[in-house]
């Protein structure tokens, strides 16, 4: 993509200011989030009553009932912890298959999810992946940050082979606390990225997948012979292509994208699958507010 | 089989160029192509290898096949493709378009619209479903059967002669037309085709009775509704009234074409001024007359019109020309003249003027009456001599006899024209000595006794009486008076002529006639004589457009204004076993003997076939992967 030309127009952003990131966990982190936790600690809201043990602070100390009971009770409150947003997004080879409608899809997601999060003040972090985990840029403290966000979404450039495994394993090395996971990517592995995804929701990380595929993934238009080329691996494939061929493919991707939804489902997270022909904004406003990802 | 566009080695080439140009593009589209995916792993079945496919080079040899029989077809169409010769294929259609006076009537209920607009609508439809191979000449028809086109395979020129043809003056001849269109189709060499007419049909009631149809195996008839009622001036005659020379009898015939009775006012004008109105009572398909007298002895336009006005306003009004009423001036020098005044009185186109032989002068005069007196200069122009001095005579006088014998009148004279009698007794005659020129008119046992000349430049007539017919016991015979008016005819035919003046319709013109068919002319305005026949006591002769003719018969005239359009009498009813009616389009189909656009359709059809099915941009195969998109967002 041109340097010049931005990712997301300004009317956009600003219809993406009344979005927010929804996760159903609760996770530990500093005070200041939006999303309530099960964790008592500083917050504005009375969550229970527990003894006073010493080295608690004495301001939470409820003195009417000490004062009453002749016994120290703590008030505990609820805390909206500032949970970090990690955002894995595919750089692969074959997010840029075709004419690279994929991957421009993905940075535009990934733009959209940042702008949302920075509105937030939430911490957003995206990291680009292939076979491994790529450096990656944080962003947080406000929608100023954007301009830094979307820059770097804009010089990524696809490559590599996608390796689920190995890059979750470095993700859980790298970041062990908890948080929201968002993958957008294609999820072709030709290992299979079901066992990876699990051990990530495993570790206490709630997933939000994002499946993407253009038309051609999932119904390819073509017909006679065909030299299928990998894009990834490079592996060649001479196809006679009919329209029973083509049915097969169909049921064979949709039977895939069944199981990646069924991860993020069985593990409390949330799926969206997004053909690149539908239209941004309908992905986000749409697709991804009915699953939730959004609110 | 035939190519009328391409012989078949052009027809094999092309066929072979775009063929191969359709191979070449076909292979190029279906060769194997090299895609590069996102994964392969769909494609392959689990637990199963990967296919290996055996490379064909025609992937779909029914789309190549459909493609190829689709050109084959159009290229078919292009080359106009037929079987048979040409010679065969081809028929000679004849359209006899009726351009009968009748035609310029309004149609029934569209006062905007004539016959004649309704028949060439009737003609364009018929045209349009004659087969493109086929010849069509075009034939107007009205009492002469014209041909407006040559064998046109152009539709446009027939189409423009169509549109270009106007009703006409006279009336349908219709045997003649069709005996005509059916002798033009058996010369023109190729088949037969349709002879058509297009017209209501109205015929005269003589060709009614007289009708014989040719035998045409293939007529049809496009009829034109004329169901109008309408009624018109036949004729107009004028002649000089036998008891005053100054006035017209004016005879108005008129008649009502309709089946119902139709009452209608007749009116006369003459220079503008009001002559009179008659009220006719029309019986059905009936005529009736109407007279007028019209005092006048000047020249001038007597106009007659029929009120109230209907769908054929043509023969509503009708114009003719009365001459002026001429005379001879006449000078006579007698001395007695009261023997003389009574013949020249009798006459009013006569103006005598009685002078004494005292009193003459060489002066000149329509006529110069010289009675028994020759003066000493002798008068230009023409000269009657009545029974001059024998002394000094014009003509020699060989002798002078009383009583003379044996009077015969020469025959075959225009100066003696009706005198038969032969016991005249003449008191006394001079015997001429007449000269090689001079015409012997009376003669008696001696010798003759009139005797005429004319001047070498035939303009000056002289006449001889060697006797005095006004004088004695011949001045009570009938022969008198008659001798003196065939001397005054002989000398000015002009004045004394009977002239008759009509109006009638164009077309064949008939009239009583009992002259002697050799001194008759039929003349135009500008002189040209138009042949004519004399059968049976009538003349006749042919004027297919509105004209003035003069017809000059020895001592009358009739003058014929051809100004009212010929009538019709009674309709024609077709045969029951002809077509009728513009062909139906599948009538049309049914006897098109041309392939091609039935090549081009189905060539078309065929490409279309292809396209739908096997096209990458069918819209079959945009819909079903719009489905599949819908269904998977």
């Amino acid at each position: 993509m041109p340097p010049h030309e931005a990712l997301l127009d300004r009317e956009f952003l600003e219809r993406l200011e009344r979005l927010t990131i929804h996760w159903q966990r609760s996770f530990a982190g500093l005070v200041g989030g939006h999303n309530r936790s099960h964790f008592a600690g500083g917050g504005q809201e009375f969550l229970d009553h527990r003894h006073f043990h010493q080295g608690d602070d004495l301001r939470a100390v409820n003195w009417r009932a000490y004062m009453r009971l002749d016994k120290m009770f703590l008030k505990m409150f609820q805390i909206e912890p500032r949970v970090p947003v990690r955002l894995l997004l595919d750089t692969s080879a074959s997010m840029a298959a075709g004419n690279g409608e994929k991957f421009k899809f993905a940075r535009q997601l990934a733009a959209a999810l940042c702008y949302v999060g920075l509105v937030r003040l939430d911490t957003i972090q995206v990291l680009p992946f292939a076979s491994r985990l790529h450096e990656g840029k944080s962003s947080g403290g406000g929608r100023h940050r954007y301009r830094l966000a979307a820059e770097f979404l804009e010089a990524l450039q696809p490559g590599g082979i996608t390796d689920f495994f190995a890059v979750v394993r470095q993700y859980l090395n790298e970041y062990p606390q908890r948080g929201l996971v968002i993958v957008v990517s294609d999820f072709l592995d030709e290992s299979g990225c079901e066992k990876a995804l699990q051990f990530l929701a495993d570790y206490g990380n709630e997933l939000m997948l994002v499946q993407l595929w253009s038309d051609e993934d999932r119904t390819p238009p073509w017909s006679g012979e065909i030299d299928l080329t990998d894009a990834e691996s490079g592996g060649h494939l001479r196809i006679q292509v009919d329209a029973e061929a083509r049915r097969g493919y169909t049921e064979a991707f949709d039977l895939f994208s069944a199981g990646i939804k069924e991860v993020a489902l069985r593990n409390e997270g949330k799926y969206a699958g997004l053909p690149t022909s539908m239209p941004l904004e309908d992905a986000i406003f749409g697709s991804m507010v009915r699953a939730r990802s959004l609110v | 089989m035939e190519f009328l566009n391409l012989s078949l080695g052009q027809f094999l080439a092309l066929f072979g160029t775009v063929a191969a140009f359709s191979v070449a593009l076909y292979l190029l589209d279906r060769t194997r192509r090299k895609q590069i995916v996102s994964t392969l792993r769909f494609w392959v079945e689990p637990g199963k290898a990967a296919p290996v496919t055996r490379r064909t080079r025609i992937q779909q040899p029914f789309s190549l096949l459909l493609q190829l029989l689709g050109m084959a077809l159009l290229l078919l169409a292009i080359a106009q493709f037929q079987f048979g010769g040409r010679r065969n294929a081809r028929r000679d259609h004849v359209l006899i378009l009726d351009t009968s006076a009748w035609m310029g009537a309004a149609l029934p209920n569209r006062s905007d619209l004539t016959l004649m607009d309704q028949a060439r609508a009737n003609a364009l439809g018929w045209l349009r479903a004659v087969p493109t191979a086929d010849r069509v000449l075009l034939v107007r028809a009205d009492a002469l059967a014209t041909p407006a086109t040559s064998w046109e395979l152009d539709r446009r020129n027939t189409a423009r002669a169509i549109l270009e043809s106007q009703p006409g003056a006279t009336a349908l001849n219709l045997s003649q037309s069709l005996q005509f269109a059916s002798q033009m189709q058996r010369r023109s060499g190729s088949l037969p085709g349709e002879i058509v007419y297009d017209g209501p049909g109205r015929i005269s009631t003589r060709e009614s009775n007289n009708m014989s149809l040719p035998e045409i195996p293939a007529f049809r008839v496009l009829s034109v509704d004329d169901n109008v009622a309408n009624s018109g001036l036949r004729s107009v005659g004028a002649s000089r009234s036998a008891t005053d020379t100054g006035t017209w009898d004016v005879v108005v015939r008129a008649r009502n074409y309709s089946t119902q009775p139709k009452s209608v006012q007749v009116t006369l004008n003459f220079g503008n001024v009001p002559q009179g109105a008659r009220t006719l009572e029309l019986p059905p398909a009936g005529e009736k007359e109407a007279s007028f007298e019209v005092h006048t002895r000047a020249a001038g336009v007597l106009e007659a019109r029929l009120y109230p006005k209907d769908a054929f306003a043509a023969d509503n009004y009708a114009a003719l020309e009365l001459p002026e009423l001429r005379s001879l001036h006449v000078v006579i020098y007698s001395n007695q003249p009261e023997e003389l005044r009574p013949a020249f009185a009798s006459d009013s186109r006569v103006v005598a003027d009685f002078r004494r032989t005292a009193d003459y002068r060489a002066e000149p005069a329509g006529l110069v009456v010289l009675h028994r007196f020759r003066p000493a200069i002798n008068p230009t122009g023409n000269v009657l001599w009545i029974d001059p001095p024998a002394d000094n005579s014009p003509v020699p006088v060989r002798e002078r006899v009383d009583h003379p014998e044996g009077l015969r009148w020469t025959p075959d004279q225009p100066l003696t024209l009706g005198l038969r009698a032969r016991d005249v007794q003449l008191d006394t005659a001079s015997i001429f000595q007449p000269g090689p020129n001079d015409i012997r008119l009376a003669e008696v046992d001696k010798g003759p006794i009139m005797v005429a000349s004319v001047s070498p430049d035939g303009r000056n007539r002289n006449v001889v009486l060697g006797f005095d017919p006004f004088a004695g016991p011949m001045r009570y015979e009938l022969a008198t008076p008659l001798l003196l008016a065939n001397v005054l005819r002989w000398v000015a035919p002009d004045v004394f002529r009977d002239v008759d003046v009509g109006t009638q319709s164009a077309g064949a013109v008939s009239m009583p006639f009992a002259s002697d068919p050799g001194g008759v002319q039929v003349l135009t305005d500008s002189g040209v004589n138009l042949p004519y026949s004399v059968r049976n006591k009538t003349l006749e002769f042919f004027a297919g457009q509105p004209s003035r003719v003069r017809v000059i018969a020895g001592n009358s005239e009739r003058v014929y204004s051809l100004t009212l359009p010929e009538m019709w009498d009674v309709k024609w009813t077709p045969p029951a076993n002809v077509r009728r009616g513009i062909p139906a389009w599948n009538d049309a189909l049914r006897r098109n003997r041309d392939w091609w656009p039935f090549l081009a359709i189905l060539g078309t059809g065929v490409l279309l076939a292809e396209w739908v099915l096997y096209g990458r941009f069918s819209p079959l195969r945009i819909r079903a992967v719009k489905q599949r998109l819908e269904k998977a967002a």
